[in-house]
């Protein structure tokens, strides 16, 4: 039997109380000492597990191999060798736990931008990093409420998803006709879409469904959505959600017989959903252009050097080459500027950083300008109608503004 | 008309996934008195080995569910072995803390095993039937067939074979039961075995209409709960009525309500026959 | 003050003087201090279940959807409807009470796992209405730029330290209430129906009402814990009401221990951390964290106040076996549901 005495056993309790609470404070504490001398640390926060991971997975290749790539180049600021560390974090797609990684990148790591690829987890970046916290936080969505935060260390990549409404309404009224069928994703980005794609349509005299919007990634048989939707006899449908959830979709709309376009949202890729279906399934329909049918002079180098990492199976899409141009133009945007840890300098120098990033970082549309709200933009943007020879024919589009 | 036929024909075939998915589930509280959290993981578990022996091994499509089903049995039992076990004296929320761990590192597995892209599910079961007007593909009677003779073969293991027997005699009386010469402990991990297996089945007919990834198992998990607490906990015809009865609701007022409606059915009726019964439709007498 | 010389209150005590000079130690840093704070909230709330779990004996899991209603009522009227965040904040309080008092009537006529489960599903209700309600909740949108709360020039809780202070205080109200609870006639109550709900019904305890208030009591905790969340981090999106933070709350009470006064605070803490720590494995975590959390359960089945409450317990009944049987009056409605050995004294 235990026979301490009892103020032994009294501060025995309180130092183990005490020594949990501090090894579990110092296990954390102790974690970064990096971001020091000559290294400079790019964090990332996104969806590494859970159901986003295979998007967060696809941002964070492009990271790596941007990182890779300019360190075989060598980065050099202020004169001295800078070498690019990438830290990756998972939040799970859940904003509170992105905003507290990217705090801890930015605290402990000493990162001056922070990637995230989700609009509401940037939101909640944008409540800490311009003010007690400084780090430019690198934004991968098509929501332009992050650049209408006037947040001044914010670096939007994607074009603004409104911009699409117009080409696409056009598109799939002149091959399918006036009667709008809606099936996209629920979630926060496919219920901006829904709204964008109906307010368009409605716009041009087009008649537009109900709502029938469901939660990809909760349905199991996609089979009565679809039935639902077909019902009404649409000469369109928009879908689009995660590329291989999509695809199904589109592929049993098919089976039920539906024959005319398909208005694919921009997160689901085309040429990602040509590996989960066949192609045959997809035709007549206008969605962004995919990876390997732009021309810069970077693209084939690019999609060379995927195919090494990703292996065969696996498509390069937007997702994975936009970051990889933005790491490029943020690697740039810090020789500039001469420094890895002004983040205002930083975000000051990517418009003259634009025109002088390494032709083989040019990939898909890379940028030619940045809006004072912080959005990279490049003028000649196109999407892709992808017709019944199961060729790609381009369309321009023409941008619409970021302000309300 | 049609679009009823049609909704019809995908509601039965989303009901018997629902149903092999919510017996196992059901005779797991029947017998080890717990709530399995992780059972929508080894459904997810159960997806990726079939998906193994068919695609990576090129096994045939019935033959990969059913030696996938055996894998999990497997499975099963060394969760039974490992965590419910050790736990058997615990109260229910260290269980489903436990099941909780469980399913967190199921999930991770099979991730760091096949990546979290989705992937597809080839079966050689295509083509389509015109059944009124509907178009109803060959894989959905497929599944519908197969829920229907796999819920036969079961309900004869349970009532006619010895160790089906012996699953209803604990269920029934636990003390009376071991009094007689039946091993709790066996029976145990034969319930969470063969709830693994019938979770398989559920996953493996599944699949070729939709795609794997490591969090497939998560909508299930809630639904298939919604499902066993409105049969009544521990009740097998509770688990089969309340299954085809929800996956029909939800397909039906997702037609003519809204999805939205559709997605919350489940709940919503929940709430609302236990608001009534308190201790679900099929309740047998609860032991105390 | 015999309550003092008691080891578990000095632990509590300890505990809560360490925690107090977290800003000494960290104010500078932002990532700890915000993860320190938000492990404040969640302690909030875990209090709440602690109350109708560790008390009464009932799991509630329904506490991540009220701490949702809390963080979505302070997040949307300090931001839509230009509130302060003081009137807000009240009314995150009165709102979870009546909501937590309503779903009651019905959840509460279901026992054990039934209970469990339903009370998971009005969890999830909770959750899909938040999520899919746009026109009110923005849905998967979510709030942004929730109000600080404010103090005219007096206090500025933009900053960090001070928010950390404000979260601590109504922490602290929440330990102490939670303590008293314990220590009067209507924690005997609720203990009376934990031991035998049948019992306590024939004894004429009011086994309905007591529940019920129990309950509402848990989800006001959670409310309160959410109210503070949302303007802690500025930004709530569904994921603050999802089932997860249920199982979360879950976890951080069964590692603390249950049914204790320090345990919550403890296990929020801890596990909180702990996953912060694990995060360097990004997607692979979950792969040690699952066989972790298995062990826990295992091998400290009273979390970790439930296992230092151990050593004492030993000692403690060394020593009364050499003293009068006076004190064992005082005892009894003093222990969590798994320590069996209620000799603690007071």
């Amino acid at each position: 039997m235990i026979s301490v005495s009892r103020n032994r056993s009294r501060r025995l309790l309180a130092a183990a109380v005490v020594g949990t609470f501090a090894l579990s404070l110092a296990a954390c504490g102790g974690g970064g000492d990096s971001g020091s001398g000559d290294s400079v640390v790019i964090g990332y926060t996104g969806p590494l597990s859970g159901g986003g991971a295979a998007y967060g997975e696809n941002v964070k290749m492009g990271l790596e191999m941007a990182v890779d790539d300019l360190n075989a180049d060598g980065v050099e600021i202020d004169g001295n060798p800078v070498t690019i560390e990438l830290k990756s974090l998972d939040d799970k797609y859940a904003p509170s736990t992105a905003a507290s990684n990217a705090q801890r990148l930015a605290d402990q790591d000493e990162a001056p931008v922070v990637v995230s690829p989700n609009a509401g987890a940037i939101k909640a970046i944008q409540q800490i990093n311009s003010g007690r916290s400084n780090f430019l936080v690198s934004a991968y969505t098509s929501d332009p409420a992050i650049v209408q935060a006037d947040n001044p260390l914010t670096m939007m990549i994607p074009p603004n998803f409104e911009s699409y409404a117009k080409p696409f309404t056009e598109q799939a009224m002149e091959h399918g006709g006036k009667k709008l069928a809606l099936l996209g994703t629920q979630s926060e980005y496919g219920q901006q879409w829904t709204k964008a794609i109906t307010d368009e349509w409605k716009a041009s005299d087009g008649e537009v469904g109900a709502d029938n919007s469901v939660d990809y990634a909760t349905v199991s048989d996609f089979a009565g959505p679809v039935s639902k939707a077909l019902a009404e006899k649409p000469d369109a449908m928009f879908v689009g959600g995660p590329s291989q959830p999509t695809a199904l979709i589109m592929e049993e709309a098919r089976k039920q017989g539906f024959e005319r376009s398909f208005i694919v949202m921009d997160q689901a890729k085309l040429n990602e959903m040509a590996t989960v279906t066949d192609i045959e399934n997809l035709t007549k329909s206008v969605g962004v252009l995919p990876v390997d049918e732009y021309e810069d002079p970077g693209t084939e180098d690019f999609l060379t050097k995927f195919a090494d990492k990703a292996g065969e199976d696996k498509v390069a899409t937007s997702e994975t080459a936009l970051n990889y141009q933005g790491v490029a133009i943020i690697a740039k945007a810090m020789e500039l500027a001469g420094s890895t840890d002004d983040p205002e300098k930083i975000r000051g120098s990517i418009g003259d950083a634009l025109a002088e990033v390494d032709d083989k970082y040019k990939v898909t549309g890379f940028p030619t300008e940045i809006t004072d709200q912080g959005h990279l933009l490049n003028q000649e943007l196109e999407v892709a109608y992808l017709d019944e020879d199961e060729k790609y024919n381009k369309v321009p589009v023409e941008q619409v503004s970021d302000t309300k | 008309m049609t679009l009823f036929i049609q909704q019809l024909f995908n509601g039965l075939a989303l009901g018997g996934v629902y149903c092999l998915a919510a017996i196992g589930l059901t005779l797991v509280f029947g017998v080890l008195r717990i709530p399995n959290l992780a059972h929508g993981a080894l459904y997810m578990l159960g997806a990726y080995v079939t998906y193994f022996f068919l695609a990576t091994l090129g096994v045939p499509y019935l033959a990969a569910i059913g030696i996938a089903a055996l894998v999990l049995f497997v499975v099963g039992v060394g969760l039974e072995r490992l965590v419910f076990h050790p736990l058997r004296n615990s109260p229910h929320t260290h269980h489903m803390i436990a099941a909780v761990g469980a399913m967190f590192f199921f999930q991770s597995l099979a991730q760091v095993i096949w990546g979290a892209d989705f992937r597809r599910m080839d079966t050689p079961i295509t083509g389509s039937l015109h059944i009124l007007g509907a178009e109803i593909s060959a894989q959905r009677i497929v599944i519908i067939i197969t829920a229907v003779v796999v819920l036969a073969l079961l309900t004869w293991f349970i009532k006619r074979s010895i160790h089906g027997q012996t699953i209803e005699a604990i269920e029934q009386d636990r003390t009376g039961a071991a009094l007689v010469g039946i091993n709790p402990s066996m029976v145990s991990m034969l319930t969470l075995g063969l709830s693994a297996l019938l979770a398989t089945i559920a996953a493996g007919l599944v699949s070729p209409i939709n795609l794997l990834s490591p969090t497939m198992g998560d909508a299930l998990n809630l639904k298939v709960f919604a499902i066993i607490i409105l049969g009544g906990l521990g009740s097998l015809p509770g688990a089969i009525i309340g299954g085809f009865a929800l996956a029909i609701a939800e397909t039906m007022t997702s037609t003519y309500i809204s999805s939205a409606v559709g997605e919350a059915v489940a709940f919503i009726v929940l709430v609302a026959v236990l608001a009534i019964r308190p201790t679900g439709l099929f309740t047998k007498a609860v032991q105390r | 003050m015999s309550a003092l010389k008691n080891p578990r209150n000095i632990g509590t005590l300890a505990l809560l003087v360490i925690i107090a000079a977290a800003p000494l130690a960290f104010g500078d840093e932002n990532y700890i201090m915000r993860v320190i704070t938000t492990g404040l909230c969640a302690a909030i709330a875990v209090y709440g279940m602690n109350i109708i779990l560790g008390f009464t004996g009932q799991l509630s899991l329904a506490q991540g959807g009220f701490f949702g209603i809390g963080a979505y009522t302070v997040g949307l009227l300090t931001t839509d409807y230009d509130w302060s965040f003081w009137s807000a904040f009240a009314l995150a309080v009165i709102g979870t009470a009546v909501v937590g008092y309503l779903s009651g009537l019905i959840a509460l006529r279901t026992r054990d796992e039934y209970f469990a489960i339903f009370t998971m599903a009005i969890g999830f209700i909770i959750y899909l209405t938040i999520s899919r309600w746009e026109a009110v909740t923005h849905a998967h949108s979510g709030v942004n730029n929730v109000k600080f709360p404010e103090a005219g020039d007096l206090i500025d809780f933009s900053d960090p330290t001070a928010m950390f202070y404000l979260v601590f205080v109504i922490l602290l109200v929440c330990v102490y209430i939670t303590y008293a609870i314990r220590r009067s006639g209507v924690g005997r109550t609720l203990l009376t129906i934990r031991t035998s709900e049948d019992l306590a019904d024939a004894i004429g305890v009011k086994v309905g009402l007591s529940k019920q208030l129990a309950f509402a009591a848990s989800a006001v905790f959670g409310g309160i814990g959410g109210g503070l969340y949302a303007s802690v981090v500025g930004f709530i999106g569904p994921d603050a009401a999802s089932v997860d933070k249920t199982f979360e709350f879950l976890m951080f009470i069964l590692v603390g221990g249950m049914g204790t006064v320090a345990g919550p605070l403890i296990g929020s803490m801890i596990v909180t951390f702990l996953f912060e720590f694990f995060q360097d494995f990004q997607a692979y975590r979950f792969i040690v964290l699952g066989p972790i959390i298995i062990a826990l359960v295992i091998f400290a089945p009273r979390g970790i106040v439930g296992y230092l409450g151990g050593f004492v317990d030993r000692r403690n009944r060394r020593r009364r076996i050499a003293e009068t049987r006076s004190t064992d009056e005082a005892r009894g409605a003093a222990e969590p549901m798994e320590t069996t050995t209620s000799e603690e004294t007071k």
